[in-house]
């Protein structure tokens, strides 16, 4: 039975959230048995991922390679537990837990009604299984069927309130999403024509064989992927949907897909890019310079948009949206350095932005304000809540000893290892700019007095408890880097070794 | 040349076109169901570009028939993903119109900028 488990976890980690995702709809009159479900899930997830990191990283690196129903490669479909993918897995347990804590006994009076609760954790489960599929699947069909899962239930989480909004916001994200999952198909059909597989493995191998009779295929189907990714992940300038869908979902729902659903599209994209396509030809394609001004030009353009917010979860919004540019920058920069920056940066913004996004939340349902002018005084009438909000802001504003710093130190030393630096440059400014839209939520929350007839406190015990565990994840994260930077050095070097 | 490769290409051809007209409704169109309607649009062109990925001229359906060696069967494969697609493009538009009915029922149209603006109104009053 343990040999059993043991052997088939990489796709238990997959198909147990599912699982239980489908049953949970028929308790939609018992929240509290939902609830202790999803809870018992994410435990389970997080042990699975973090059993998975140790294997790969006592093994030295190796990736455990699991084929889908015993058919072998080029005909089934192959799951890949290298060390990306664990380092994606762990980075979803992580937090996904503190999430859905931080949902039990609070995401009825968010939602409506306990049954739209209950509809809210099988969305939830749907997600957070098909987020460990993306990370573990080495197949390109597999990658689309497991990004629309994604998308899908993302969406209803979006709508997931009953105001008019939510469903208008969820609608947009929609349409413009389903416009990327059209490109991405016609990405993976382009590189199906002309290579005759859909494992990445041997699709790369095909390529490499044979690009130069198809360059403009090739390209094509590169630029296919890149938008078509670039859209689900909100890469800047296709962010438009982001900042609504996340100022109306509830709070953990805006924390899961800021911080874990962008990334999953994300690390397919450098999936993609990397094992189908190659680092060589890549560079070949000058798309790495596309991808490197991008990076450079969300994370810049985003903090100035973020600057001009007075809406606290838009501020954090337009933020995740200038985080993401760090990872599109070092997925360019094609080299490990850079690589592993942008693979733990993507880590330590998961946790960091979650913490963010539920203490806004908790602000939010506390005081009904939503705006930065409004919370003078706050963190003395929640000091939980605005301690975690701080450890959030200082890791993203990347100042050491906590986990933004680590990842943005290596995608410095990156940059400037490839010569870039303007890369550089935008690291150091996007920092100070984060600096600066986030610095003073913390000021007036401390400095500022509040007014007198103030009743506002933190959130329940489970509520506090999910943001210390966040916040301890971030602060880990950034004084013992270790297992993880271990992970994403490894990763990265597996991903330029490619060819 | 390039006329005598469309021919022989058409179905790639079509795609294309239909993935044009696509992505042009989902653009320029205010009407929310015009604008999944240019989504199954778009989503059809990327089957046909599968399904003709898959056939071969002359070829047979794909049932191994030992009798008689050295057929040419069509690639049954894109086939069975365009299936695969469909389904999910079935559940999108699916979603898609639930929350297009609700979004009707809250602002009372269908027309995505007059929503845009009555949505910046409400921003604008907190």
């Amino acid at each position: 039975m343990v040999t059993a488990i043991r052997d088939h976890l990489p796709v238990l980690v997959v198909v147990a959230p599912l699982c239980v995702s489908f049953v949970l709809p028929t308790l939609v009159r018992r929240l509290r048995l939902a609830e202790g479900l999803t809870t018992l899930i994410a435990v389970i997830g997080l042990s699975g991922a973090g059993y998975l990191a140790s294997l790969v990283l006592s093994g030295g690196g190796t990736s455990t390679v699991y084929s889908m129903g015993g058919w072998p490669a080029p005909w089934g479909v192959e799951l890949v537990v290298g060390s990306a993918a664990a380092l994606m897995l762990l980075t979803a347990a992580m937090v996904s837990l503190p999430a859905v804590l931080f949902s039990v006994n609070h995401l009825s009076q968010e939602v409506g009604s306990s049954n739209r609760a209950v509809w809210f954790y099988t969305l939830f489960l749907l997600l957070y299984g098909a987020l460990a599929g993306m990370a573990v699947t080495n197949d390109i069909f597999n990658v689309y069927v497991l990004v629309e899962v994604a998308m899908l239930s993302c969406c209803g989480m979006v709508a997931a309130r009953t105001d008019s909004r939510a469903a208008e916001s969820a609608l947009t994200y929609l349409i413009l999403v389903s416009l990327g999952s059209a490109l991405l198909l016609g990405g993976i059909g382009l590189i199906y024509i002309i290579t005759g597989h859909l494992n990445m493995g041997y699709a790369s191998q095909e390529l490499s064989r044979i690009w130069q009779d198809y360059p403009r295929v090739v390209r094509l189907a590169a630029s296919f992927f890149l938008v078509g990714l670039g859209v689900k992940s909100a890469l800047f300038p296709l962010h438009v949907w982001l900042p609504d869908a996340l100022s109306c979902a509830p709070s953990p729902a805006s924390a899961v897909l800021s911080g874990l659903a962008v990334k999953g599209y994300l690390i397919c994209l450098m999936k993609v890019l990397y094992n189908v396509f190659g680092g060589s030809l890549i560079q070949q394609l000058a798309l790495d310079k596309i991808i490197t001004v991008l990076g450079m030009a969300g994370i810049i353009a985003a903090s100035l948009f973020a600057l001009a917010q007075d809406e606290l979860k838009r501020r954090l919004a337009f933020s995740t949206v200038a985080q993401l540019g760090y990872a599109l920058l070092g997925m360019g920069l094609v080299n490990a350095s850079a690589l592993t920056g942008a693979l733990f940066y993507m880590a330590a913004h998961a946790a960091s932005t979650a913490v963010l996004f539920l203490a806004a939340g908790a602000i939010v349902t506390a005081t009904g304000k939503k705006r930065v002018s409004e919370l003078a005084g706050i963190g003395r009438k929640m000091p939980v809540t605005m301690a975690a909000f701080t450890v959030g802001s200082l890791s993203l504003a990347g100042v050491p000893l906590f986990a933004g710093f680590v990842g943005k130190w290596n995608l410095l030393l990156g940059s400037l290892e490839a010569g870039n630096w303007l890369g550089a440059a935008a690291v150091i400014v996007g920092s100070v700019l984060c600096g600066a839209y986030l610095f003073p939520v913390i000021r007036a929350a401390y400095l500022e007095p509040a007014p007198s007839d103030d009743k506002r406190q933190d959130p329940g015990w489970l509520q506090k408890l999910s943001m210390i565990l966040l916040g301890a994840a971030v602060i880990i994260l950034g004084v013992m880097p270790g297992p993880f930077l271990k992970l994403a050095r490894r990763a990265a070097v597996d991903f330029i070794a490619v060819r | 040349m390039l006329l005598n490769k469309l021919l022989i290409n058409y179905p790639y051809f079509a795609a294309v076109i239909l993935f044009a007209v696509g992505a042009v409704i989902v653009l320029t169109r205010a009407n929310l169901i015009k604008k999944l309607i240019g989504i199954n649009i778009i989503e059809s062109a990327v089957f046909l570009m599968f399904a003709a990925a898959g056939n071969i001229r002359g070829g047979v359906p794909p049932i191994l028939d030992q009798t008689s060696p050295g057929r040419v069967y069509v690639n049954p494969l894109p086939s069975a993903l365009m299936l695969t697609g469909i389904v999910v493009s079935v559940s999108v538009s699916a979603l898609a119109l639930s929350l297009v009915y609700r979004v009707y029922k809250a602002y009372g149209t269908l027309d995505a900028r007059r929503i845009a603006e009555m949505k910046s109104e409400v921003r604008d009053r907190w």
